[in-house]
């Protein structure tokens, strides 16, 4: 039940989107999720699907995986559909026993699938083109600034990498002290919820202390190579702007500057 | 925090693993609506808390919800509930065990961590998460609302939700959580704490 778990979605790749610098990648994300919210109209919804076709060609990432990212979502954009087609008032066009649907409701409900995609779609580029100790590196950076007020920004990170780095050995020892206490007797998968719960304390606490006998090993490992915390670390791979990032960032303005002017002319 | 070793980085780092995993096994529970969702991924932050105080198991919390953005299934708002309302758990329970280390003392905290987890969670709900899905995805409150009425009819408007779905779904997952919490703690808490 656990071997499924893929967190995160890298895809390796060379295309002009993996080789952005995260940073660039991370805020140019964010800004576009506020060009989603600033688009009210059949030309900015327009806009913003021919930049999104522009970015999925230019990362060279398979359909199937993309179309995978929709996935986990799919239930919620059934719902937004289901509901905006049939509780927006308006001119009726068809009816199923109680359930009206309008036209109203059917452009309501397109613009909010359109709206939904995008996001997700959006968001999977980010993550399926930069591997996750790389984004946690620019999330590093790009927190940096806040240190003044107390925020430890390389501490985060650090922690964040640490954790990412030892999701998949603990999925495996989860595994392996599964089989052990199956060999063993235990059983995980009947009984009612008491009986489960208690089935689950062999599972738990040998793999809080495997993870806690892991943490002590890198803590040795760490302070044996002098690790110190950020202050003047140097790194092997510098994060470091190019001219892609400055089209990249132009790219990004003249959408907003377009979907706002859009709006602003709209109202 | 700067001046804490590194055995704390390494020690949240792990636990936020564990709890990224534990995320995972997440159960929907019957008379609920389908987005409240249980998991005992809480776990590791209670150890964390118990051992490093709350800070220790609010960055345990902190690290477990943005890994698991990469596989949300609500764009992010549940993520940040999970979040809000984990605090809201931790941070009293730090409170009371800091002041009374034992057996008791661990129930007490867990008392106090379950209470405050459902008048927050029902709090926050009320007044931002709830409305947010509404705000974000232009999602009407009384759908939201109607889900939990198809889980459990007696729901019929956002008050009856709240005391209905949202404050029993907590109560019922602080319950299951203290459960493992005192059957594993004894074990475990001594590795944490030998230096």
């Amino acid at each position: 039940m656990l071997t499924d778990i893929t967190l995160g979605q890298y895809f390796p790749g060379d295309s002009l989107l993996h080789r952005l610098d995260p940073r660039t990648k991370i805020l140019a994300t964010l800004l576009f999720f506020c060009g989603i919210f600033l688009a009210d109209g059949y030309t900015s919804y327009f806009i913003l699907i021919a930049f999104t076709v522009i970015l999925v060609g230019s990362a060279d990432i398979p359909a199937k995986l993309l179309a995978r990212s929709l996935k986990p979502l799919w239930l919620l954009i059934i719902l937004t559909v289901g509901v905006h087609i049939f509780s927006t008032p308006g001119t009726v066009v068809f009816s199923i026993g109680p359930l009206v649907a309008t036209i109203e409701g059917i452009r309501q409900a397109s613009f909010m699938t359109v709206r939904l995609v995008l996001l997700i779609l959006v968001a999977s580029l980010l993550t399926l083109t930069t591997s996750p100790i790389v984004l946690t590196d620019g999330i590093e950076h790009l927190l940096s600034p806040f240190r003044r007020i107390g925020l430890p920004a390389h501490e985060l990170a650090m922690m964040m990498t640490i954790a990412l780095r030892f999701i998949p050995t603990l999925l495996e020892e989860t595994d392996r002290i599964m089989k052990a206490q199956t060999a063993r007797g235990a059983d995980f998968a009947n009984g009612n919820i008491l009986r489960r719960i208690k089935n689950m304390v062999p599972l738990l606490v040998p793999l809080f202390i495997s993870a806690f006998r892991r943490a002590d090993e890198l803590a040795v490992a760490m302070e044996a190579r002098c690790y110190r915390g950020g202050e003047n670390r140097t790194r092997m791979k510098e994060l470091q702007y190019s001219y892609r990032d400055a089209i990249a960032f132009l790219a990004i303005t003249v959408l907003l500057v377009l979907l706002g002017g859009l709006r602003w002319i709209a109202h | 925090m700067r001046n804490h070793n590194v055995k704390y980085l390494v020690k949240i780092g792990l636990l936020g693993a564990m709890a990224t995993l534990l995320m995972f096994l997440e159960l929907p529970i019957p008379m609920m609506p389908i987005f409240l969702k249980l998991d005992i991924s809480e776990l590791p932050a209670i150890i964390a808390t118990f051992s490093m105080g709350p800070l220790a198991g609010v960055l345990v919390e902190l690290i477990k919800n943005i890994l698991h953005i990469a596989n949300t299934q609500t764009l992010g708002i549940g993520e940040c509930a999970n979040f809000l309302v984990g605090t809201a758990f931790l941070i009293p329970l730090g409170y009371v065990y800091a002041r009374r280390a034992d057996y008791l003392g661990a129930i007490l905290a867990l008392l106090a961590g379950t209470v405050s987890m459902m008048f927050w969670a029902s709090l926050l709900n009320y007044f931002v998460l709830l409305p947010l899905y509404q705000y974000a995805l232009h999602f009407p409150l009384d759908q939201i609302v109607s889900l939990g009425s198809a889980a459990n009819p007696r729901i019929s408007d956002l008050k009856t939700f709240i005391t209905l779905a949202i404050a029993p779904f907590n109560a019922i997952k602080g319950l299951v959580i203290s459960v493992f919490t005192l059957l594993i703690y004894k074990r475990v808490l001594p590795l944490l704490r030998a230096e």
